[in-house]
C-alpha cells in the first residue's frame, strides 16, 4: 500500500471559491506567475484555462504544469483527495497550497482540511465575486443560498470587476451579510496578495521578537499590525473564546504562546476562523508573541490587548507583574 | 456440403427448460442457436434445423434463460472495495461467490474485523473495511471503543456505505494525526472532547485517506479491482454493466482496455466521462469522446457523458423544490451551477454527445429538463436518449415533460428498500416518499425507463432491483407507494431492454432475438413463475456472454 511521504512542517492552505466567471482563474494565474514570491502549488478545476507566460513553463504534463519559478499547477479532475496527496508529497514541499473550489461548491467544506490534516495549516478562504452578476445572483432563488453559503465561508471577499460594475450597494449588502470578512474591490482580480494571506503576519512573528510587554504597532500603506509579547502562560479556554469572538477589524493573527495545555501552542486566526493547538516538533523561537494585522486605521489594538491580558493565567499573570 | 463440419462447429444450439426472450413477438422458446457470438435463431429444436448442422448443448436443459441482465448505473469502484472487509448491514455476495452475511450489531462488526485482523501478516498494514451503514443502528454510533477491540496497534478504517463517512480506531487516529485539538466540524467527539473515531466528509476524512494512500479509490481502477467488478456482475447474471463516472485518463483507459478486453472478462462495460463544470473540461470531454470512440469494441465502450447536478437525498445534499426537506434540513448543493447547466448541455448535445444526468432532488430534475428542452429547441435531435439518472423525486408533471422531450429515466429502485424508511420518516415525509423512484408513473407517462443499484452504494443485483420495483418494500417491511409498483414482466424489461435502451444498445442486447449478441442470464428458477414477493430469490447459475458460458460457481 502506497503511503504519502511525510510533510515537513505545516503547509499553509488557501481555498479560492466563487462562481464561474468571478475571476478565480485570473487570480490563480497571478499566483502561479510568482506574485507571492513563494513555491506555490495550485490545484485547479479548469486546467485548460491556466495561462502563464510560456517562458516560465518548465514541464507540461496531462495533469501538471511545473514552472521555473518553483510553482506547480495540478488538475483536480474528479479526485481532490488524490490531487492534494500528490502535491503534499512533492519534494521540495510547496510553501503554499492553493485549492480552487469548483464554481458552486462550498469552499468551507474543502478549507477545513487545513484544520484537519497535520501537514496543513489553514491560511484562509478567499471568495471571488463577480461584481457585475452577484446582485442578480442574490435575487435568483436557485443561486442565492449557494452564494450566501460561499460568502459565509469567506475570510476575504474580492468584489471583482469593479471597473465594469460600479455600484456600492452590493458591497454594502455583502458587508452586512458577512460582517467579519474583509471585502476588497478589485479589477482583473488585482488585489495585494498580502491582504489575502497570513504570510505577512507569519513573517512578522518570526522576525519581531519584542523585549517588552508593551504592544508594538507597525504601519504600512494599507495595513497596520500590532504585536503583543508576554512570556507567561495563557488560559487555552480564554484564547479559544477570543478566537471565536475576535474584535472586529482583526484580519489575521498568529502567535506562539505558552498555555495551560502546552508549553508552546500555535495560535492562528484568519478572517473569521481561529485555531489553537499544541506545537508539534521543535521550534527555535521562544513562545510568547502574538501578532495581529488589520486594515490601516481599523485595527482594534486596544480591544485585542485587553482580551489577551484577560486571557493570562492568574498565577503567571502575577509572575509577569513582578518582573 | 463442403465446409458443413466447420460450420457445424461454429453453431451451437442451447436447449433450455424455458427461454424468456423479452421479445413480445416470441415471448418464449426452448432453443437458441448461437453463431459467432450472436443469436442465429430462437424457437423450438425443430426450428433450429433449417440452419444446417449444429451442436446441441443441453447443459441448460433444466434451467431458464433470460437476456443477459443490464446494470444501467454502477461504478467500477464496487470491485475495488472487495479487496477490503465487508461489514454492511445486509447480506452481500463477493466476487468469489461467498455471501457475506449482513452484520446487525457493532459486536458482529468487531468479530468480523477481528477475523480479518488475525489473517494479516504485516502488523503495520492498515485494516480497511467498507459498507457500514449507521442508519440501521438508530441513535447508536460506532466509536473507537468498538474498533480498538479489533486492534490497539494496527490502524483500522471502516468506510460507510455512503462513502462520505469513516470510522477509525485510536491507532488510525494517531497515524493520521487527528487528536482533541483537531478543530473540524466533521470530527465527531466523545463526551470528554476526544475524537470518537467517526470522521465525516472530505476534510475530516482526508488525513486518513492520505495515511492509507487513497486506497479505497486506487483499488477501484486497479486490475484486481476491475476483475472483481466483472465477477460481481457475472454472479448477478449481468452481461452488460455501466461505469457511470470516469475521468478517462490515459492510465484508466489503458487498464480498462487491458482487463475488460481480456477474453475471460465476463461483462461488457459502457463507460461515462465525468464532465465537470469548468468550460475547458466540457471541451476536454468532447475531445476524449472523439479519441476514445476509436477504441470501442464489443466489450468496452466509451460512449456516454455524465453530468452531476446535485447530491444525494439521504445525505441531505439533493436539491429540492418547495417544501424542501421534511425534517427542516436546509436545501442541498449544486454540483454543476444551475445557471451554467443549460450552456453545458447545449454544447454537449449540440456536439452529438449522449448525456446521462444525475439528478436526485426534484429541483435538480427541473433544471436538467429546462436545460435539455432549451438545447433541443436550438439543436433538434430526435432519439437523443438523454437519460436522467436516479431522478428519485420527480413528480408526474416532470415525467410528462420527460415523455414530451424524449428523455429516458433510470430510477434508483433499490433506494426504496435501503432508505425508504428514512425517506418516509426523515427526508421526504410520507407523501413524497410514496412517489419516489416512480416506475408506475414512468410507465403511465410513456417514459422509457430502467432501474439500477448504483453499486457500490447498494449491491449490484438487477433481480433484487426488479424485486424492489415490483414490491416497493422498505427494510422494515412498509410498502412505499403501492401505486408505483410495476408487474414482474415490466420489471424484467427494465433490467434488460429498458437499461439497454438508455445506453443506445437495445439493437444489440436486452432481448433474445435474431441478430443480437448471445448474452444470457442463466437461472435455476423461472422469474415469471415465482411469486412476485420472491423474485429476489431467483437463483443465478451464471451467464453466457457472446456465446461463451460463465458459470457462477467456477472462478
Amino acid at each position: 500500500m502506497g503511503e504519502a511521504a511525510p510533510v515537513a512542517g505545516r503547509i499553509p492552505l488557501t481555498v479560492v471559491g466563487g462562481f464561474l466567471g468571478a475571476g478565480k482563474t485570473t487570480l490563480l494565474n497571478r499566483i502561479l506567475a510568482g506574485a507571492a514570491g513563494l513555491r506555490a502549488a495550485v490545484l485547479v478545476n479548469d486546467f485548460g484555462a491556466i495561462n502563464v507566460d510560456a517562458a516560465i513553463i518548465g514541464e507540461r504534463g496531462g495533469e501538471t504544469i511545473s514552472l521555473n519559478n518553483g510553482c506547480v499547477c495540478c488538475s483536480i479532475g474528479g479526485d481532490l483527495v488524490d490531487a492534494l496527496i500528490r502535491v503534499m508529497s512533492r519534494s521540495p514541499a510547496p510553501e503554499w497550497i492553493v485549492i480552487e473550489a469548483s464554481g458552486v461548491s462550498d469552499p468551507w467544506r474543502i478549507a477545513q482540511v487545513g484544520l484537519a490534516d497535520p501537514g496543513l495549516e489553514l491560511d484562509g478562504v478567499i471568495v471571488m465575486v463577480d461584481g457585475t452578476a452577484a446582485a442578480e445572483d442574490l435575487r435568483n432563488p436557485l443561486l442565492r443560498d449557494t452564494l450566501v453559503r460561499q460568502l459565509m465561508a469567506a475570510d476575504v471577499v474580492v468584489l471583482n470587476k469593479r471597473d465594469l460594475a460600479g455600484n456600492s450597494r452590493l458591497r454594502e449588502e455583502i458587508g452586512r451579510m458577512v460582517p467579519g470578512a474583509l471585502v476588497l474591490e478589485a479589477a482583473h482580480a488585482a488585489v495585494p496578495l498580502e491582504a489575502l494571506t497570513g504570510f505577512a503576519a507569519a513573517r512578522m512573528l518570526d522576525a519581531e521578537r519584542m523585549p517588552s510587554a508593551a504592544p508594538h504597532a507597525s504601519h504600512s500603506s494599507q495595513f497596520e499590525s500590532v504585536s503583543v509579547a508576554w512570556e507567561g502562560r495563557y488560559s487555552a479556554a480564554h484564547l479559544r473564546t477570543l478566537l471565536a469572538r475576535m474584535p472586529a477589524g482583526v484580519l489575521r493573527a498568529k502567535g506562539l504562546v505558552g498555555t495551560d495545555e502546552a508549553d508552546a501552542s500555535v495560535l492562528q486566526f484568519c478572517g473569521r476562523h481561529g485555531s489553537l493547538r499544541p506545537l508539534e516538533g521543535a521550534r527555535a523561537a521562544i513562545p510568547g508573541q502574538v501578532v495581529a494585522i488589520g486594515l490601516a486605521g481599523k485595527l482594534p489594538a486596544r480591544a485585542l490587548l485587553h482580551a489577551l491580558t484577560c486571557a493570562r493565567l492568574g498565577e503567571a499573570a502575577v509572575a509577569g507583574a513582578r518582573r | 456440403m463442403p465446409g458443413a463440419e466447420a460450420r457445424a462447429a461454429q453453431t451451437t444450439v442451447f436447449r433450455a427448460k424455458k427461454i424468456v426472450t423479452m421479445n413480445p413477438t416470441q415471448p418464449e422458446a426452448t432453443c437458441v442457436a448461437v453463431r459467432d457470438g450472436r443469436i442465429l435463431a430462437v424457437g423450438t429444436e425443430a426450428e433450429m434445423d433449417g440452419w444446417g448442422p449444429h451442436v446441441v448443448d443441453s447443459r441448460f436443459g433444466d434451467k431458464v434463460l433470460m437476456p443477459g441482465l443490464v446494470e444501467g448505473h454502477s461504478h467500477l469502484m464496487e470491485g475495488g472495495f472487495w479487496k477490503f472487509a465487508y461489514v454492511g448491514y445486509h447480506d452481500r455476495r463477493g466476487p468469489d461467490g461467498r455471501v457475506w452475511t449482513g452484520l446487525r450489531s457493532f459486536d458482529a462488526v468487531v468479530t468480523r474485523l477481528s477475523e480479518f485482523e488475525r489473517e494479516m501478516q504485516d502488523p503495520s498494514e492498515p485494516l480497511l473495511a467498507w459498507g457500514l451503514d449507521p442508519i440501521f443502528f438508530g441513535e447508536q454510533r460506532m466509536t473507537t471503543r468498538e474498533l480498538d477491540r479489533v486492534s490497539a496497534t494496527r490502524p483500522v478504517a471502516v468506510l460507510h456505505a455512503s462513502i462520505h463517512l469513516l470510522n477509525v480506531n485510536t491507532a488510525m487516529l494517531r497515524k493520521a494525526g487527528i487528536d482533541r485539538h483537531t478543530d473540524v466540524e466533521g470530527v465527531a467527539r466523545h463526551p470528554d472532547g476526544s475524537p470518537s473515531g467517526e470522521l465525516q466528509e472530505f476534510a475530516a476524512m482526508f488525513p486518513v485517506m492520505r495515511a492509507i494512500g487513497n486506497a479505497f479509490k486506487t483499488a477501484g481502477m486497479s486490475d484486481d479491482g476491475l476483475w472483481r467488478f466483472g465477477r460481481v456482475a457475472q454472479l448477478a447474471g449481468v452481461t452488460t454493466a455501466t461505469d457511470m463516472l470516469n475521468d478517462w485518463t490515459e492510465e484508466a483507459v489503458e487498464g480498462m482496455a487491458r482487463v475488460i478486453g481480456h477474453e475471460d472478462f465476463p461483462v461488457r462495460i459502457v463507460s461515462a466521462y465525468r464532465s465537470l463544470d469548468a468550460p475547458t473540461e466540457t471541451e476536454q470531454g468532447l475531445r476524449r469522446l472523439g479519441e476514445l470512440r476509436r477504441l470501442n469494441t464489443g466489450k468496452l465502450r466509451f460512449s456516454l457523458v455524465k453530468l452531476v447536478v446535485d447530491g444525494s437525498i439521504q445525505g441531505f445534499t439533493a436539491r429540492l423544490r418547495w417544501p424542501g426537506y421534511y425534517d427542516g434540513h436546509p436545501n442541498g448543493i449544486w454540483v454543476v451551477p444551475p445557471n451554467e447547466l443549460a450552456g453545458i448541455v447545449e454544447r454537449l448535445h449540440g456536439a452529438g454527445a449522449h448525456l446521462h444526468v444525475h439528478t436526485n432532488g426534484d429541483e435538480a430534475t427541473e433544471v436538467a429538463l429546462d436545460a435539455i428542452e432549451a438545447a433541443l429547441a436550438r439543436h433538434p435531435r430526435p432519439d437523443h436518449r438523454h437519460t436522467l439518472q436516479h431522478c428519485q423525486m420527480a413528480d408526474a408533471a416532470q415525467f410528462r415533460r420527460m415523455a414530451k422531450l424524449g428523455v429516458c429515466v433510470n430510477l434508483f429502485a433499490n433506494h426504496v428498500f435501503y432508505w425508504g424508511d428514512a425517506h418516509y420518516t426523515q427526508t421526504m415525509g410520507p407523501d413524497r416518499a410514496n412517489r419516489m423512484d416512480a416506475c408506475g408513473t414512468a410507465l403511465r407517462c410513456g417514459v422509457p425507463f430502467a432501474i439500477h443499484s448504483d453499486a457500490p452504494i447498494t449491491p449490484l443485483g438487477p433481480l433484487f432491483t426488479a424485486w424492489c420495483a415490483v414490491n416497493r418494500r422498505t427494510a422494515s417491511g412498509r410498502v412505499l407507494g403501492a401505486a408505483e409498483r410495476i408487474d414482474v414482466p415490466r420489471a424484467l424489461a427494465a433490467i434488460t431492454l429498458g437499461a439497454a435502451y438508455t445506453l443506445r444498445m437495445d439493437h444489440e442486447i436486452g432481448s433474445i432475438e435474431v441478430g443480437k449478441r448471445a448474452d444470457f442470464c442463466v437461472l435455476e428458477d423461472d422469474p415469471l413463475a415465482l411469486s412476485p414477493e420472491c423474485l429476489k430469490e431467483a437463483r443465478v447459475w451464471g451467464t453466457v456472454m457472446g456465446g461463451r458460458s460463465f458459470e457462477a460457481s467456477h472462478g
